[in-house]
């Protein structure tokens, strides 16, 4: 799985620490990055480039809400659903989004174009309600910007 | 009053290290390392009263005086840029707006403490922080800034931006080290404090984000004039993050010891709609909630503490009178229970458990057993943990079942509890 | 060395001593889930917390160091409530699957409850329902993930002791899950381990699985048999019922603590080796194909022995003697054979294969006794020798003890042994291929149907007790050389076993300072 092209990429982050296993969040960021998903090969072989059992890279994995084990769809909504996006009216753009996506959260659409879940305060509460589409934040949410972002995706 | 982190975020390009030489960047760094002993930083910091802008308020000068020097290990310093709790969103700005201003602090807090390697710890969906930090230590690199001996200095630093994956307890100091080691975000036992054994083993200095920019400013204009800001035991200016229901959320750099009145309706415009205020979190989720008769209490760490609540990490979350507290206080639940690490039974078993036990009484499931075990079991939670998550979660869920005890009751299902026992 | 006082009674520690080991050794019982003598300290399940006397808050008694003049008192109202508030916490999604769990009767949840609580259930809530229930992770463990509560010894374990990392705890919160990597099975030789050390019915072997409730166990201490490690056992067994067991008795065997042996372990080889003591055993004295009184076989014996004797051919009698056997044993042999029968040829060494072994327990040498042969018995001639005598004739009594021969020097040589001998005698405990080339099989005891003796690798003495008789008509080995010596005219005064090892040690001086008393349940090392 890893060719020496990708293992040049994982060397340079492995050298800034003092511990290989310290790489570890950070490699699986770049080989989610790349693969879309954390698969049980991609475990395997990171757990044998680190030095440290499998079964930890595993624990590591399932523990952090940025990793996924599932592919997920194309465009990720991921909805805050804290107190203060909440106060501002997250409820109501997440009950939109399952309608006009007509999936749950946790869930993929059939096409594979959407998927979205909730997480926890996403820290940009003064923009609220919000979530993080992808890796952008898109704050202020109202059900004119839940229908921009779909027609843009789809 | 007189800016300090937020000084550079309304100039174009505030990010760069060329707007930020242009403002005499770096030279607090240069006037530690040449003209200043690591002890008489480490003075000056304490005579400040610069305390942690994280949450817990510890004295930060104190914090760096524990590093042993005799200890033959390496030293390093972990700044906490985990940013999870709920209402806070003040260290983001300084990442996206001013970085070099937490580099300047991090190469003088380095110096102060005898290390020469610092991580930064961003929480991993601040992607924007995550590049712009980066991109700053990359100028900081190139301009010789941070490497071998910087600023023609023969000091050396390295610096290391690391990202974190979604996970609030990270953000307790101990479970980030254990996080930046390649583990799961378990809070270890304590002592020994990471003074002594943190990262890889070695002693370590874990800092908020906000509070190291704050170093570069008080070596350049020294401690005497930034302890005169803000309140007695508390120096200098903090960033207050106001949310919730007011006219403009946002982040607002005011002394410490300014009242929450004064926040919230000279500076966040108030309450919008022309509702009232009804209840205030006054520092991030884990801080007991206020009632409108204390929006008089000074934001300040000790001031916050006597009146049962805490200045903690800044974040004030406004709600106005059409909240259901009882929403409220479910929604705090949750999120106690999503975060819980769930490595010690009381947290894991107890966060989960609130949280179902307050969705009942939400909507309408629960009997008037549940109400009244709910404070006793909220309660066990709290002191009996390996971390201060336990202790939030009885502090901020307990403070809405006692401080809105009417709305919990109005909630009670009064048939019988075979009926209504989901 | 650290003063301190635990509940009024005092006692003087090591330095770096826990609070929690300082209690053990008072014998006080703090509470305990995730906290292990072998593992790394956790700190996790919160119930070993006790009062310090100036410390505001209560301390975790596993982690903490003790100090010199320290006041701790482990049962004081605080301690108490607190306990019985983290029993509530560990029970709220705990499935109260007692009436089919087979931990019931050793259970951590159960016993503390009882002690500690006893209070009715608050819960409004359903439980939290986890993935795998009475699941299969391996040949001989089988996972419950509702009823874990996440104490992680079975990962410290996995990681520390047996270094195979199979374990994990994944996801989060009352989310979390024990178990093992996906895919991957617990299959390493220390398995078991894991389900002695699971306090309560997550963890649990697949061989006693609905077996028997562990309140009708007895138990006996015991060694393990098959290897020269000699790890310390306990033998489990149930003799009240055996229209429940299909006549079996012994249940399981579990491992006893001894720190300079296994300490708290045992590998699976060792651990699941016991149904020979059930099946498949010799049971009553059989000349070729009848069976026949014990009077009949000794008679026999004592004839055919007492011939050679007064001929003053012994040196046509072959003993083969098994390092499986009993100093005792072995110095009966030696008095009978070697010296009351001058010239016989006694040895026990027969080719063996080399067995599995590892770093941590197991050892190659699949005898728990061949020191003691070897010291005991000191053979001038050995096995081969003799059995290549008896195929060619030049053996007329061949006594052979508990060795499948046929197994070691082929069939083709039985066959010849059977015919060239003119009395082949079989003295085991369980049928083998060798039974049916002997003239005489004779019933015997096996180990833990035995007190006495064996001698480890580290040259360690360690003594075995009776759990219960010998099945049907088996007698103990040196007991039917007994009987055999009074036919003969030649009678040994021994009643019982401890004066035997008397005579050992009187007659070799690596023995010489070591009585039952001494040994105890933990072992003496011989004298070099």
């Amino acid at each position: 799985m890893f060719t020496a092209e990708y293992l040049k990429e994982l060397d340079k982050i492995k050298v800034k620490y003092e511990q290989p296993r310290a790489a570890l969040l950070p490699i699986l960021h770049c080989v989610q990055e790349k693969e879309g998903l954390i698969t049980p090969e991609a475990e395997a072989n990171i757990a044998a480039y680190l030095g440290i059992p499998v079964v930890h890279v595993h624990e590591v994995v399932s523990f952090y809400h940025l990793f996924h084990q599932e592919k997920i769809g194309k465009c990720h909504f991921s909805v805050c659903q804290t107190t203060a996006c909440a106060l501002r009216g997250s409820e109501e753009i997440i009950e939109y989004i399952q309608q006009r996506l007509n999936i749950k959260p946790g869930e993929t659409t059939p096409d594979g174009k959407f998927s979205f879940g909730l997480v926890e305060c996403l820290g940009a509460c003064e923009i609220a309600p919000i979530m993080q589409c992808n890796k952008d934040y898109i704050g202020v949410l109202d059900k004119k910007k839940i229908d921009e972002l779909i027609a843009k995706n789809s | 009053m007189e800016k300090i982190v937020t000084k550079r975020f309304g100039q174009p390009n505030s990010h760069l290290l060329a707007t930020y030489l242009k403002d005499n960047g770096y030279e607090a760094a240069r006037k530690a390392i040449t003209q200043m002993t690591p002890a008489a930083v480490i003075d000056e910091v304490k005579k400040s009263n610069l305390r942690g802008l994280g949450g817990a308020g510890f004295p930060t000068g104190m914090k760096w005086s524990f590093i042993p020097q005799a200890n033959p290990k390496p030293k390093f310093l972990v700044i906490n840029g985990d940013e999870g709790e709920p209402g806070t969103f003040k260290d983001k700005y300084i990442f996206e707006l001013d970085p070099h201003a937490l580099l300047e602090g991090i190469i003088i807090t380095c110096f102060a403490i005898g290390s020469h390697k610092a991580y930064i710890y961003i929480r991993g969906e601040y992607v924007k922080s995550l590049d712009r930090v980066q991109a700053a230590v990359d100028e900081a690199y190139k301009g010789r800034y941070l490497g071998r001996g910087i600023m023609g200095t023969s000091f050396d630093i390295d610096v290391v931006v690391h990202p974190g994956a979604g996970a609030y307890i990270c953000g307790e100091e101990t479970a980030l080290l254990e996080s930046l080691e390649g583990k799961k975000g378990f809070p270890r036992l304590k002592p020994p404090f990471p003074a002594v054994i943190g990262l890889f083993g070695c002693p370590t200095v874990i800092n908020n984000v906000e509070t190291i920019a704050c170093v570069g400013p008080i070596i350049n204009k020294g401690a005497e004039w930034y302890a005169k800001l803000g309140s007695e035991k508390n120096g200098g200016n903090r960033l207050f993050c106001v949310s919730g229901h007011v006219v403009k959320p946002g982040v607002y750099e005011l002394p410490n010891g300014t009242t929450l009145r004064e926040i919230i309706y000279d500076h966040a415009g108030g309450i919008p709609n022309g509702r009232k205020l009804k209840a205030v979190i006054p520092g991030g989720i884990s801080a007991p909630i206020l009632t409108p008769d204390q929006l008089d209490v000074k934001m300040d760490f000790d001031s916050l503490k006597a009146i049962g609540s805490m200045a903690g990490s800044g974040g004030i979350i406004v709600m106005d009178d059409s909240t259901d507290m009882v929403w409220a206080a479910m929604i705090a639940a949750r999120f106690f229970a999503h975060e819980s690490c769930g490595q010690c039974s009381p947290c894991r078993e107890g966060s989960g458990w609130v949280y179902r036990n307050v969705k009942r009484l939400y909507h309408g499931h629960a009997h008037e057993s549940d109400l009244k075990n709910l404070p006793g079991i909220v309660n066990n939670i709290g002191g009996n943990t390996i971390c201060a998550f336990g202790d939030a979660v009885s502090m901020s869920v307990g403070s809405y079942v006692s401080k809105f005890r009417g709305e919990f009751e109005a909630k009670i299902n009064k048939r019988t509890h075979a009926e209504s026992n989901h | 060395m650290p003063n301190l006082i635990i509940d009024g009674k005092q006692v003087e520690v090591p330095a770096g001593t826990t609070i929690i080991q300082a209690a053990d050794k008072l014998g006080i019982d703090i509470p305990r889930y995730c906290y292990h003598p072998a593992l790394p300290v956790s700190g996790n399940c919160r119930i070993c917390m006790v009062e310090v006397e100036k410390q505001p808050k209560l301390q975790i008694a596993c982690y903490t160091p003790v100090t010199d003049g320290m006041v701790v008192k482990t049962n004081s109202p605080k301690v108490l409530e607190v306990r019985k508030t983290v029993l509530e916490f560990l029970l709220v999604n705990h499935p109260v699957d007692c009436p089919v769990c087979d931990q019931a009767g050793e259970c951590k949840l159960q016993d503390y409850y009882m002690d500690h609580g006893q209070y009715d259930s608050r819960l409004g809530d359903v439980k939290v329902k986890k993935e795998k229930k009475a699941f299969s992770i391996g040949p001989t463990v089988m996972l419950d993930q509702e009823r874990c509560i996440l104490c992680t010894r079975c990962v410290r374990f996995a990681d520390t002791i047996s270094k195979t990392s199979e374990f994990g705890v994944f996801s989060r919160g009352d989310h979390s899950q024990l178990d093992v990597y996906p895919g991957k099975q617990l299959d390493n030789n220390y398995s078991g381990n894991v389900v002695d050390i699971c306090p309560v019915g997550a963890l649990t072997d697949t061989d006693f699985r609905f077996k028997c409730r562990v309140w009708y166990l007895s138990k006996t201490k015991s060694v393990c048999p098959g290897c020269s490690m000699g790890c310390n056992i306990t033998v489990e067994w149930d003799k009240m019922r055996p229209h429940q067991h299909k006549k079996a008795r012994v249940m399981r065997l579990k491992p006893r603590h001894n720190p300079e042996v296994n300490d708290y372990w045992i590998c699976d080889k060792g651990r699941y080796n016991y149904k020979f003591i059930d099946e498949n055993r010799i049971q009553h004295p059989q000349f070729n194909n009848d069976l026949i009184s014990w009077d009949r076989a000794i008679d026999t014996i004592a004839e055919a022995l007492k011939n050679l004797k007064d001929l003053k051919r012994t040196n046509r009698i072959g003993v083969i003697a098994s390092a499986q056997l009993t100093n005792e044993d072995l110095f009966v042999i030696r008095k009978f054979f070697k010296e009351n029968l001058k010239g016989a040829q006694v040895d026990f060494r027969v080719p063996q294969k080399a067995g599995d072994k590892d770093d941590f327990l197991m050892k190659a040498d699949k005898n728990p006794n061949t020191a003691g042969a070897l010291n005991i018995l000191q053979p001038d001639v050995d096995a081969a020798t003799i059995i290549q005598k008896a195929r060619a004739g030049e053996i007329d009594l061949l006594y052979v003890f508990g060795q499948d021969l046929a197994t070691q020097f082929g069939k083709e040589a039985l066959y010849q042994i059977s015919k060239n001998v003119k009395l082949f005698v079989y003295q085991g405990s369980n049928v083998n291929d060798t039974c049916g080339y002997a003239h005489l099989n004779l019933p015997s005891s096996v180990y833990a149907e035995k007190e006495g003796t064996f001698t480890n690798c580290q040259n360690k003495v360690q003594r075995i007790w009776p759990a219960f008789a010998p099945m049907a008509e088996a007698k103990g080995d040196w007991e039917i050389l007994s009987l055999l010596s009074a036919k003969l005219g030649t009678p040994l005064t021994y009643q019982h076993s401890p004066e035997i090892f008397k005579d050992i040690a009187a007659t070799f001086p690596a023995f010489s300072e070591m009585t039952y008393d001494k040994i105890s349940d933990k072992g003496m090392i011989l004298k070099v």
